[in-house]
């Protein structure tokens, strides 16, 4: 084979070859090929966005762990943590839907029991193309089965996602997963770092196949007509032997048996091990020949590269292996010797008695190649005054967008998930915050971010919507938000209009986390993902965690009491056509006049009031503007309301919330609501039957009717 | 305090649930691994929690069937012993011929998660007892389709095994089956999960009630 078709094959640019050539002396040789592959890969390297996410806010009293491990790790108070972050599994999902969404949340729990927490709740962030694209049907139905099948069978509970429709993914679908862990007193927390001379490198779980072999360049790259020719590196999951990893890792934690811990993720053995390794300042000899087989005739290469699921890499003291093997032989898997950590900083990588590689974990993971790529000069948007929508007969425009995908139920995507095992489920997929009851007694509330329509019309306004928009949703339900996990996906880095969209919208998500306070703990970045050189929209996901003192009395989201005043907070005059703009064809218009540093006073407000007692129900007022929000509120509950307002019906304003109050519980509320200085109007009362407001006049029953029939008209062929 | 034996199987995840909601009535949850043998009495009942036992990957609950603790279970079902199986553990127990019927494929194919509300046909040895009386609780599976031959179902209804009925079928169960009983009354299984309704905050606590039992005397416990 000649260079460049090596170069091809591992997917090493010229200029990375070079690098690699100074740093060892000489051209690499075997095996090396693979570890360079695979460890400078941007999907493990982080090569293109590292220089700005170092610049991420991402500290706070509570944060005990950031980035550098498997997952960000936050304080909760009275013994309790959680551990928690997002993944992509974009390409995987879009060449085998299936097994590439059930293998992301895989991976994603592995992050989370890894660290010794017990994994608490699941959430998933999925954009689709339009529903006649090409495939797309197929990849709905199998994404979503995939995510089912996987965490119903673990046992743990989703509780909430948010799932996107655009034509920007009609070649590139997005597949994010989120975990959330708990730790309670006592529970350990177990790091990666490599420690003790004369430890035992120890493997457990799958025995290892050729699924995945070269996954992690693969993520590294675009798409063109023949992405079918890359199913076999995807992997295929096993979520029965998942759970029984979950069950069998966490008492070896719990028993002390365990020095360090790194499940085998992306580019397997090889990042596993080089990243154990370069972080506790030693090296590891592996016997390549011990490690567990599916197929006897594999070879060291395809070993080192294998994405096979559920597998675990641990080191123990050697007197504490028997105890370890008797725990996984108990939930019948296998832990096996493979090697042993050496003062010798180098990973030595052994066959048949034969030294294959001998080379420095530290020169291999600390010289992977950090880029600055090029990027354009932006701006924030700007203030250009009132925004508006030529929208006549708003009736017949709301049960349009309830009867659209976008506007629709998403209740066929969110009943194939369990959203109670493990009895602690509060809130579920139907409400916009999921909420889980903590051991002691308080209350956890997860929500998702990003709007990708926003994102197009500002990467820079939706970067910071991703963070203030959930935010808002924690605090509409009286959560605190604690902290922030993301998954940044993008088109290719090497184009500057893509690489400019990365940067400022990361500005956006940077300045939002440092005005609320709240930071990032950990995250996972996505690029490449374009087809045939189309990218699609920039979406920085996310995912917010937020603590509530006690699980009563957490508001509703409907409209459910005939006489209830239904408020109107407000937070500033931004305003943008949002997504009723872009259904309709509509100028795309954003009035950015925002002021980020009141937002904080504005959140806490909120979640004091919304916390008092005093308040039924809330809703963020969202997608497709005041009309919509109140129409989802009416579905919910079953009741109208009758509202006079100024304000258009469908634009999108930065941000409002409704909020409706039993009419004795009125005086109370205005007066918390004052006293926390929120702007607030009183816009109407909940009446039965009806929603009306102006010229907007619709039954509630047809506003039920078109919302739970979108899904059938746009995938009829479904079950 | 009475001791209650929870069953775990490689695969099975309710059990801690169980575990809470037996303990919510002030009783003694026990773990029984699947291996384990034990004598009918060393327990004064038995759950058997759902989850995917072996993965569901043969028939939902076909292989534990044939695990050693459910030979035990069989000796327990004989004595009298209340024993209770919910979601798969329902369907473990009709795999293991100790209650009637089979659990097929829902309707449509798919997992269903959704709240149901149930009606009580016929009392059996566990609580509740009030016949007629109308239960909120979720239901979670995809095999949860009660399935029996025509006269089967006629002897169910003759002999009074039907347990639970859903209001509204969600998954094509013959007869809106939720939950059926042994002829003596002391094994039970039922597809929705009473574990899942403990506290308002869950959104109902109709379940509570589902972990108590009267004793072969009749006894409440």
């Amino acid at each position: 084979m000649n260079l460049q078709d090596k170069l091809n094959l591992y997917r090493i640019q010229p200029n990375e070859y070079d690098r690699i050539c100074e740093l060892l002396g000489r051209a690499p040789e075997g095996v090396e090929w693979a570890v360079f592959s695979a460890l400078w890969s941007e999907h493990c390297s982080y090569k293109s966005s590292k220089v700005h996410l170092k610049k991420l806010f991402s500290q706070s009293e509570r944060v005990l762990q950031s980035f550098g491990e498997n997952a960000g790790i936050i304080d909760l108070g009275r013994g309790e943590k959680v551990a928690f972050k997002m993944e992509s599994h974009n390409h995987p999902s879009f060449i085998e839907p299936y097994q590439g969404a059930a293998t992301g949340v895989g991976g994603i729990l592995r992050d989370i029991f890894t660290m010794g927490a017990r994994p608490m709740a699941l959430a998933n962030y999925l954009c689709f193309g339009e529903p006649k694209a090409e495939r797309m049907t197929e990849l709905v139905r199998g994404v979503v089965g995939g995510i089912g099948g996987y965490g119903n069978c673990v046992g743990v509970p989703t509780l909430t996602g948010q799932t996107n429709f655009h034509e920007s993914y009609n070649g590139n679908i997005l597949v994010n997963a989120m975990a959330v862990g708990l730790f309670q007193e006592g529970d350990p927390i177990c790091l990666s770092q490599a420690t003790g001379v004369g430890n035992w490198v120890v493997y457990v779980g799958a025995k290892t196949g050729r699924d995945g072999v070269h996954g992690a360049s693969m993520a590294s790259e675009s798409f063109d007509e023949d992405s079918e020719s890359k199913r076999p590196t995807v992997q295929i999951g096993d979520p029965f032997y998942e759970k029984l990893l979950i069950e069998s890792c966490l008492e070896v934690m719990k028993e002390g048996l365990v020095e360090a811990i790194q499940d085998m993720g992306a580019a397997g053995l090889t990042s596993s091990s080089f990243e154990m390794a370069d972080k506790g300042n030693v090296g590891l000899t592996l016997n390549l020949d011990s490690v567990p087989l599916r197929d006897p005739t594999m070879t060291p290469e395809d070993i080192l590269l294998s994405e096979s699921q559920e597998r675990m890499l641990l080191i123990c003291k050697p007197e504490k292996f028997a105890d370890i093997r008797a725990i996984f032989e108990k939930w019948g898997l296998d832990a096996c010797a493979i090697g042993e950590v050496i003062a010798d900083p180098v990973i030595r990588l052994m066959w048949r008695g034969e030294t294959l590689s001998e080379m420095s974990p530290k020169m291999v993971v600390d010289n992977a190649p950090m880029y600055e790529r090029p990027y354009n000069s932006w701006q924030p948007p700007q203030k250009t005054g009132k925004v508006s929508l030529s929208i006549s007969n708003a009736s017949e425009v709301l049960l349009n967008i309830l009867n659209s995908v976008s506007g629709g139920s998403k209740e066929w995507v969110y009943r194939q998930y369990d959203q109670r095992v493990q009895s602690s489920t509060a809130r579920d997929c139907s409400s916009p915050v999921g909420v889980s009851a903590l051991p002691s007694g308080r209350a956890l509330g997860m929500v998702l971010g990003c709007r990708p329509h926003l994102m197009r019309q500002s990467p820079y306004a939706g970067g910071v919507d991703s963070i203030v928009y959930p935010a808002l949703e924690l605090a509409s339900k009286g959560f605190e938000p604690l902290a922030v996990t993301d998954c940044l996906n993008f088109g290719n880095p090497e184009k500057p209009e893509v690489m400019t969209e990365f940067v400022s919208s990361l500005a956006g998500m940077n300045e939002a986390c440092a005005a609320i306070q709240t930071p990032i703990i950990s995250g996972n970045v996505s690029f490449y993902n374009e087809t045939l050189h189309k990218g699609v929209t920039p979406t920085p996901s996310t995912g917010l965690v937020g603590l509530r003192e006690n699980l009563d009395n957490i508001p509703d989201s409907d409209l459910s009491c005939d006489g209830d005043i239904i408020f109107l907070l407000t937070f500033s005059p931004s305003q943008s056509t949002g997504l009723a703009g872009e259904m309709f064809s509509q100028k795309a218009q954003l009035n950015y006049d925002f002021d980020l540093s009141g937002f904080k006073s504005f959140l806490d407000g909120l979640r004091k009031v919304t916390s008092a007692n005093c308040v039924r129900s809330t809703r963020v007022v969202g997608n497709f503007g005041l009309a919509y929000t109140l129409a989802r509120m009416a579905i919910a509950g079953n009741r109208g309301a009758k509202i006079e307002c100024d304000q258009d019906y469908f634009a999108e304003p930065l941000y409002q919330v409704v909020l409706t109050v039993s009419a004795s519980q009125k005086d109370q509320a205005e007066q918390a609501m004052n006293s926390n200085s929120l702007r607030w109007q009183k816009i109407g009362f909940v009446i039965e039957e009806q929603l009306q407001w102006n010229d907007l006049k619709v039954d509630v029953a047809a506003l039920k009717e078109n919302y739970e029939g979108s899904w059938r008209k746009a995938f009829p062929r479904f079950p | 305090m009475k001791k209650v034996g929870i069953l775990r199987f490689p695969g099975t995840n309710c059990d801690r649930d169980i575990w809470k909601s037996v303990e919510l009535q002030s009783m003694q949850p026990e773990w029984i691994w699947y291996k384990q043998s034990f004598l009918p009495d060393n327990y004064d009942a038995y759950v058997i929690p759902g989850g995917f036992s072996y993965g569901d990957y043969l028939r939902s609950g076909a292989l534990a069937a044939l695990s050693p603790a459910m030979s035990c279970i069989k000796e327990a079902a004989k004595m009298g012993k209340p024993i209770f199986g919910i979601c798969n553990g329902f369907q473990i127990l009709c795999e293991a011929g100790l209650l009637p019927g089979a659990l097929m494929r829902n309707e449509k194919g798919l997992f269903i998660d959704q709240w149901v509300n149930l009606k009580l046909e016929n009392s059996s040895q566990w609580s509740p007892f009030s016949v007629g009386q109308i239960f909120k609780m979720p239901m979670a599976h995809a095999d949860g389709r009660f399935f029996i031959s025509e006269e089967g179902y006629k002897q169910l209804v003759d002999k009074g095994q039907i347990w639970l009925t859903y209001a509204d079928n969600p998954n094509g169960s013959v007869g809106n089956i939720a939950g059926v009983m042994n002829e003596a009354g002391n094994v039970v299984g039922m597809m929705p999960h009473p574990d899942r309704a403990l506290f308002s905050w869950m959104g109902s606590e109709d379940g509570l009630e589902f972990f108590q039992w009267q004793d072969a005397s009749g006894v409440n416990q």
